[in-house]
Protein backbone atom coordinates (compact mmCIF):
# COMPACT_ATOMS: atom_id res chain seq x y z
CA UNK A 1 0.00 0.00 0.00
CA UNK A 2 1.45 3.66 -1.10
CA UNK A 3 1.56 6.03 1.97
CA UNK A 4 2.49 9.56 2.00
CA UNK A 5 0.53 9.67 -1.38
CA UNK A 6 -0.34 13.81 -0.63
CA UNK A 7 3.93 14.12 -0.92
CA UNK A 8 4.06 11.72 -3.85
CA UNK A 9 1.60 13.83 -5.66
CA UNK A 10 2.84 17.07 -4.32
CA UNK A 11 5.91 16.84 -5.56
CA UNK A 12 4.84 15.23 -8.59
CA UNK A 13 3.12 17.91 -10.06
CA UNK A 14 6.27 20.37 -8.51
CA UNK A 15 8.52 18.08 -10.88
CA UNK A 16 6.17 18.57 -13.45
CA UNK A 17 6.01 21.89 -13.33
CA UNK A 18 10.15 22.59 -12.95
CA UNK A 19 10.60 20.63 -16.20
CA UNK A 20 7.85 22.90 -18.09
CA UNK A 21 9.00 25.87 -16.38
CA UNK A 22 12.58 24.80 -17.50
CA UNK A 23 11.27 25.13 -21.08
CA UNK A 24 12.26 28.64 -20.65
CA UNK A 25 10.82 31.25 -23.11
CA UNK A 26 10.43 29.27 -26.13
CA UNK A 27 7.08 27.91 -24.17
CA UNK A 28 6.33 30.86 -21.83
CA UNK A 29 6.96 33.69 -24.68
CA UNK A 30 9.40 35.66 -24.87
CA UNK A 31 9.30 39.55 -22.83
CA UNK A 32 10.14 42.42 -24.37
CA UNK A 33 12.72 43.40 -22.16
CA UNK A 34 14.48 42.22 -19.07
CA UNK A 35 14.97 38.82 -18.16
CA UNK A 36 12.48 36.00 -18.81
CA UNK A 37 11.01 34.98 -15.41
CA UNK A 38 11.94 31.11 -15.93
CA UNK A 39 15.65 32.33 -16.26
CA UNK A 40 15.08 34.09 -12.89
CA UNK A 41 13.44 31.15 -11.23
CA UNK A 42 16.68 29.12 -12.21
CA UNK A 43 19.28 31.76 -12.02
CA UNK A 44 20.66 30.39 -8.53
CA UNK A 45 20.81 26.94 -9.61
CA UNK A 46 22.03 26.86 -13.07
CA UNK A 47 24.62 28.89 -15.50
CA UNK A 48 22.02 29.16 -18.15
CA UNK A 49 24.86 29.17 -21.15
CA UNK A 50 22.98 29.73 -23.98
CA UNK A 51 25.58 27.71 -26.37
CA UNK A 52 24.95 24.47 -23.33
CA UNK A 53 21.30 24.62 -23.93
CA UNK A 54 18.53 22.64 -25.82
CA UNK A 55 16.66 25.47 -27.75
CA UNK A 56 12.85 25.07 -27.98
CA UNK A 57 10.77 26.97 -30.19
CA UNK A 58 14.52 28.21 -31.57
CA UNK A 59 14.77 29.80 -28.29
CA UNK A 60 17.82 28.23 -25.77
CA UNK A 61 15.65 27.19 -22.30
CA UNK A 62 16.05 28.41 -19.43
CA UNK A 63 18.13 25.76 -17.73
CA UNK A 64 21.32 24.29 -19.82
CA UNK A 65 21.18 20.55 -21.31
CA UNK A 66 22.84 19.04 -17.92
CA UNK A 67 20.04 20.80 -15.53
CA UNK A 68 17.48 19.77 -18.03
CA UNK A 69 18.80 15.92 -18.33
CA UNK A 70 18.36 15.74 -14.47
CA UNK A 71 14.89 17.53 -13.86
CA UNK A 72 13.63 15.11 -16.80
CA UNK A 73 14.97 12.54 -15.29
CA UNK A 74 13.94 13.44 -11.44
CA UNK A 75 10.56 13.39 -13.17
CA UNK A 76 10.72 10.42 -15.34
CA UNK A 77 11.84 8.47 -11.95
CA UNK A 78 9.22 9.83 -9.43
CA UNK A 79 6.75 8.85 -12.50
CA UNK A 80 7.64 5.17 -12.31
CA UNK A 81 7.61 5.19 -8.55
CA UNK A 82 4.23 3.30 -8.40
CA UNK A 83 5.50 0.65 -11.27
CA UNK A 84 8.88 0.30 -10.17
CA UNK A 85 8.39 -0.41 -6.81
CA UNK A 86 8.46 -4.31 -7.17
CA UNK A 87 12.12 -3.41 -8.50
CA UNK A 88 12.85 -1.31 -6.31
CA UNK A 89 11.69 -2.35 -2.23
CA UNK A 90 14.33 -2.68 -0.15
CA UNK A 91 16.95 -3.14 -2.46
CA UNK A 92 20.02 -1.63 -2.86
CA UNK A 93 20.69 -1.06 -6.34
CA UNK A 94 18.90 2.39 -6.78
CA UNK A 95 21.03 3.77 -4.23
CA UNK A 96 23.93 2.20 -6.35
CA UNK A 97 22.72 3.51 -9.57
CA UNK A 98 22.71 7.18 -7.63
CA UNK A 99 25.98 7.07 -6.64
CA UNK A 100 27.27 5.53 -9.93
CA UNK A 101 25.54 8.39 -11.77
CA UNK A 102 27.34 10.96 -9.30
CA UNK A 103 30.84 9.39 -10.01
CA UNK A 104 29.70 9.58 -13.57
CA UNK A 105 28.97 13.54 -13.54
CA UNK A 106 32.31 14.10 -11.80
CA UNK A 107 34.00 12.01 -14.49
CA UNK A 108 32.39 13.75 -17.28
CA UNK A 109 32.58 17.41 -15.90
CA UNK A 110 36.67 17.19 -14.97
CA UNK A 111 37.23 15.30 -18.09
CA UNK A 112 36.07 18.19 -20.11
CA UNK A 113 37.23 20.26 -17.64
CA UNK A 114 40.91 18.77 -18.18
CA UNK A 115 40.25 19.15 -21.97
CA UNK A 116 40.45 14.89 -21.95
CA UNK A 117 37.61 14.71 -24.47
CA UNK A 118 34.64 17.49 -25.54
CA UNK A 119 31.16 16.69 -24.10
CA UNK A 120 28.02 17.45 -25.92
CA UNK A 121 24.67 18.87 -24.99
CA UNK A 122 23.24 15.19 -25.07
CA UNK A 123 25.93 13.67 -23.32
CA UNK A 124 25.30 16.30 -20.72
CA UNK A 125 21.47 16.00 -20.98
CA UNK A 126 21.31 11.80 -20.49
CA UNK A 127 24.16 12.04 -17.57
CA UNK A 128 21.67 14.48 -16.24
CA UNK A 129 19.03 12.09 -16.95
CA UNK A 130 20.57 8.61 -14.99
CA UNK A 131 21.35 11.28 -11.93
CA UNK A 132 18.02 12.65 -11.53
CA UNK A 133 16.56 9.13 -12.41
CA UNK A 134 18.88 7.43 -10.19
CA UNK A 135 17.89 10.34 -7.33
CA UNK A 136 13.99 9.67 -7.35
CA UNK A 137 14.13 5.50 -7.53
CA UNK A 138 16.36 5.46 -4.76
CA UNK A 139 13.63 7.14 -2.07
CA UNK A 140 10.54 5.48 -4.36
CA UNK A 141 10.27 2.58 -1.72
CA UNK A 142 9.98 4.99 1.56
CA UNK A 143 6.54 5.15 -0.03
CA UNK A 144 5.91 1.75 0.91
CA UNK A 145 5.07 0.21 4.10
CA UNK A 146 7.78 -2.09 5.18
CA UNK A 147 4.93 -4.93 5.34
CA UNK A 148 4.15 -4.45 2.21
CA UNK A 149 4.36 -7.61 -0.21
CA UNK A 150 7.12 -7.36 -2.35
CA UNK B 1 -2.63 -7.89 3.23
CA UNK B 2 -2.65 -4.36 3.86
CA UNK B 3 -2.24 -3.00 7.34
CA UNK B 4 -2.94 -0.23 9.23
CA UNK B 5 -0.69 1.22 11.88
CA UNK B 6 -0.99 3.95 14.38
CA UNK B 7 1.77 5.71 15.63
CA UNK B 8 1.53 6.06 19.31
CA UNK B 9 4.20 9.04 19.53
CA UNK B 10 3.23 12.54 18.77
CA UNK B 11 4.93 14.07 16.12
CA UNK B 12 7.74 16.16 16.77
CA UNK B 13 7.01 19.99 17.39
CA UNK B 14 8.14 21.97 14.54
CA UNK B 15 10.09 23.70 16.21
CA UNK B 16 12.78 20.70 16.96
CA UNK B 17 13.31 20.77 13.02
CA UNK B 18 14.51 24.89 13.67
CA UNK B 19 17.92 24.23 14.96
CA UNK B 20 18.67 21.82 12.42
CA UNK B 21 17.22 23.95 9.70
CA UNK B 22 18.62 26.65 11.11
CA UNK B 23 22.56 25.50 11.73
CA UNK B 24 22.62 23.66 8.34
CA UNK B 25 20.99 26.72 6.01
CA UNK B 26 23.02 28.88 7.64
CA UNK B 27 26.24 26.68 6.76
CA UNK B 28 25.19 26.39 3.23
CA UNK B 29 24.69 29.67 2.86
CA UNK B 30 28.09 30.74 4.19
CA UNK B 31 29.58 28.24 1.90
CA UNK B 32 27.76 28.93 -0.78
CA UNK B 33 27.95 32.83 -0.69
CA UNK B 34 31.95 32.25 0.03
CA UNK B 35 32.42 30.23 -2.83
CA UNK B 36 30.89 32.78 -5.42
CA UNK B 37 32.54 35.50 -3.75
CA UNK B 38 36.09 33.06 -4.19
CA UNK B 39 35.24 32.72 -7.88
CA UNK B 40 33.88 36.20 -8.31
CA UNK B 41 37.00 37.87 -7.18
CA UNK B 42 39.03 35.24 -9.60
CA UNK B 43 37.25 35.81 -12.60
CA UNK B 44 37.86 39.76 -12.20
CA UNK B 45 41.35 39.64 -11.17
CA UNK B 46 42.11 36.60 -13.70
CA UNK B 47 43.01 37.88 -17.96
CA UNK B 48 40.07 37.03 -20.05
CA UNK B 49 41.29 33.34 -21.56
CA UNK B 50 38.22 32.83 -23.78
CA UNK B 51 37.73 29.76 -21.89
CA UNK B 52 33.73 28.04 -21.58
CA UNK B 53 34.69 27.45 -18.15
CA UNK B 54 35.30 30.40 -16.14
CA UNK B 55 35.48 30.49 -12.58
CA UNK B 56 32.19 32.36 -13.11
CA UNK B 57 30.69 29.05 -14.65
CA UNK B 58 32.63 27.05 -11.99
CA UNK B 59 31.21 28.84 -9.18
CA UNK B 60 27.50 28.22 -10.59
CA UNK B 61 28.69 24.47 -10.57
CA UNK B 62 30.15 24.07 -7.47
CA UNK B 63 27.63 26.24 -5.50
CA UNK B 64 24.49 24.61 -7.07
CA UNK B 65 25.58 21.33 -6.08
CA UNK B 66 26.85 21.83 -2.45
CA UNK B 67 23.84 23.86 -1.72
CA UNK B 68 21.53 20.47 -3.06
CA UNK B 69 23.09 18.91 -0.14
CA UNK B 70 21.70 21.07 2.50
CA UNK B 71 18.53 19.05 3.00
CA UNK B 72 20.46 15.60 3.34
CA UNK B 73 22.80 17.18 6.18
CA UNK B 74 20.20 18.87 7.65
CA UNK B 75 18.52 15.32 8.35
CA UNK B 76 21.33 13.50 9.25
CA UNK B 77 22.05 16.76 12.53
CA UNK B 78 18.45 16.09 13.17
CA UNK B 79 18.93 12.40 13.60
CA UNK B 80 22.13 12.71 15.40
CA UNK B 81 20.86 15.84 17.60
CA UNK B 82 17.42 15.29 18.15
CA UNK B 83 15.78 11.94 17.62
CA UNK B 84 16.71 9.16 14.98
CA UNK B 85 13.46 8.20 14.44
CA UNK B 86 11.97 10.27 11.13
CA UNK B 87 9.37 10.06 9.03
CA UNK B 88 9.45 11.13 4.96
CA UNK B 89 7.29 14.21 5.14
CA UNK B 90 9.15 15.40 7.93
CA UNK B 91 12.48 14.44 5.97
CA UNK B 92 11.27 16.07 3.37
CA UNK B 93 9.94 19.72 5.07
CA UNK B 94 13.34 19.77 6.85
CA UNK B 95 15.03 19.69 3.72
CA UNK B 96 12.49 22.35 1.72
CA UNK B 97 13.17 24.50 4.77
CA UNK B 98 17.15 24.02 4.49
CA UNK B 99 17.19 25.40 0.94
CA UNK B 100 14.84 28.04 1.91
CA UNK B 101 17.13 29.02 4.67
CA UNK B 102 20.24 28.62 2.44
CA UNK B 103 18.71 30.99 -0.03
CA UNK B 104 17.79 33.96 2.82
CA UNK B 105 21.73 33.75 4.30
CA UNK B 106 23.18 33.73 0.49
CA UNK B 107 21.16 37.15 0.03
CA UNK B 108 21.73 38.81 3.57
CA UNK B 109 25.43 37.89 3.27
CA UNK B 110 25.30 39.68 -0.70
CA UNK B 111 23.64 42.88 0.52
CA UNK B 112 26.13 43.16 3.30
CA UNK B 113 29.14 43.03 0.87
CA UNK B 114 27.27 45.09 -1.30
CA UNK B 115 28.17 47.78 1.15
CA UNK B 116 31.50 46.51 1.83
CA UNK B 117 32.19 46.43 -2.20
CA UNK B 118 30.18 48.56 -3.75
CA UNK B 119 31.67 47.81 -7.32
CA UNK B 120 32.17 44.15 -7.08
CA UNK B 121 29.11 43.77 -9.62
CA UNK B 122 30.01 46.17 -12.30
CA UNK B 123 33.89 44.85 -12.33
CA UNK B 124 32.61 40.94 -12.11
CA UNK B 125 30.03 41.83 -15.44
CA UNK B 126 33.35 43.65 -17.06
CA UNK B 127 35.35 40.62 -16.50
CA UNK B 128 32.52 38.18 -17.47
CA UNK B 129 31.98 40.07 -21.08
CA UNK B 130 36.23 40.13 -21.64
CA UNK B 131 36.20 36.51 -21.29
CA UNK B 132 33.23 36.04 -23.55
CA UNK B 133 34.90 38.57 -25.96
CA UNK B 134 37.92 36.70 -26.32
CA UNK B 135 36.11 33.38 -26.62
CA UNK B 136 36.67 31.34 -29.94
CA UNK B 137 32.37 32.24 -30.94
CA UNK B 138 30.61 33.38 -33.99
CA UNK B 139 29.57 37.23 -32.78
CA UNK B 140 25.90 36.53 -32.22
CA UNK B 141 26.31 33.61 -29.69
CA UNK B 142 28.48 35.97 -27.79
CA UNK B 143 26.33 38.41 -27.24
CA UNK B 144 23.75 36.05 -26.36
CA UNK B 145 26.00 34.18 -23.64
CA UNK B 146 26.71 38.05 -22.55
CA UNK B 147 23.04 39.25 -22.31
CA UNK B 148 22.61 36.41 -20.14
CA UNK B 149 25.50 36.54 -17.93
CA UNK B 150 25.00 40.50 -17.60
CA UNK B 151 21.35 40.16 -17.19
CA UNK B 152 21.51 37.13 -14.55
CA UNK B 153 24.35 39.30 -12.47
CA UNK B 154 22.60 42.50 -12.34
CA UNK B 155 19.25 40.61 -11.49
CA UNK B 156 20.79 39.38 -8.26
CA UNK B 157 21.21 42.57 -7.58
CA UNK B 158 17.26 42.46 -5.98
CA UNK B 159 16.73 41.60 -2.73
CA UNK B 160 12.93 40.49 -3.12
CA UNK B 161 13.71 38.95 -6.66
CA UNK B 162 16.31 36.50 -5.24
CA UNK B 163 14.11 34.97 -2.43
CA UNK B 164 10.84 35.55 -4.45
CA UNK B 165 12.28 33.35 -7.62
CA UNK B 166 15.25 31.53 -5.11
CA UNK B 167 13.48 29.93 -2.80
CA UNK B 168 10.78 27.82 -4.92
CA UNK B 169 13.58 25.71 -6.56
CA UNK B 170 16.15 25.33 -4.18
CA UNK B 171 13.85 24.47 -1.81
CA UNK B 172 12.26 21.08 -3.91
CA UNK B 173 15.84 19.92 -4.77
CA UNK B 174 17.18 20.10 -1.04
CA UNK B 175 13.57 18.44 -0.25
CA UNK B 176 14.65 15.69 -2.10
CA UNK B 177 17.71 15.33 -0.99
CA UNK B 178 15.79 15.79 2.18
CA UNK B 179 14.39 12.63 1.62
CA UNK B 180 17.28 11.08 0.53
CA UNK B 181 19.01 11.87 3.84
CA UNK B 182 16.04 10.35 5.35
CA UNK B 183 16.29 6.83 3.46
CA UNK B 184 20.27 7.10 4.75
CA UNK B 185 20.03 8.34 7.89
CA UNK B 186 16.92 7.68 9.78
CA UNK B 187 14.87 5.10 11.37
CA UNK B 188 11.80 5.38 9.66
CA UNK B 189 8.44 5.84 11.13
CA UNK B 190 5.08 4.28 9.25
CA UNK B 191 2.72 6.95 8.38
CA UNK B 192 -0.38 6.49 6.16
CA UNK B 193 -2.38 9.15 4.45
Amino acid sequence: MMKQKWLYFGVLTALFLLVLFSLGSGLWGSEQSGRHWTEKLFYGVCHQMPDRSFTFNSLPMAVNSRCFGIFFGLFAGWLTIPLSYKLTFKKTWPVKLLLFAVILQIIDFSGNYLQLWVNTNLSRALLGFLLGAGASLSIGDLFYNNNSKK
Amino acid sequence: METEEINENPPPAFSNYLPSVAIVGAIFGVVSFVLSLFFGYQQINAEPTGSIFSPVMLSGVVVCLITCFGGAVAVWHYTKEVSSSLTLGQGSLIGFMTGAVIVLATVVFNEIWMLIDPDYTEKLIEATVANVEAMDLPQNAKDDMIDSMVQGVRSSQSVLQQIFWGIPVTGLLNLITGMIGTKLFANKEEESF
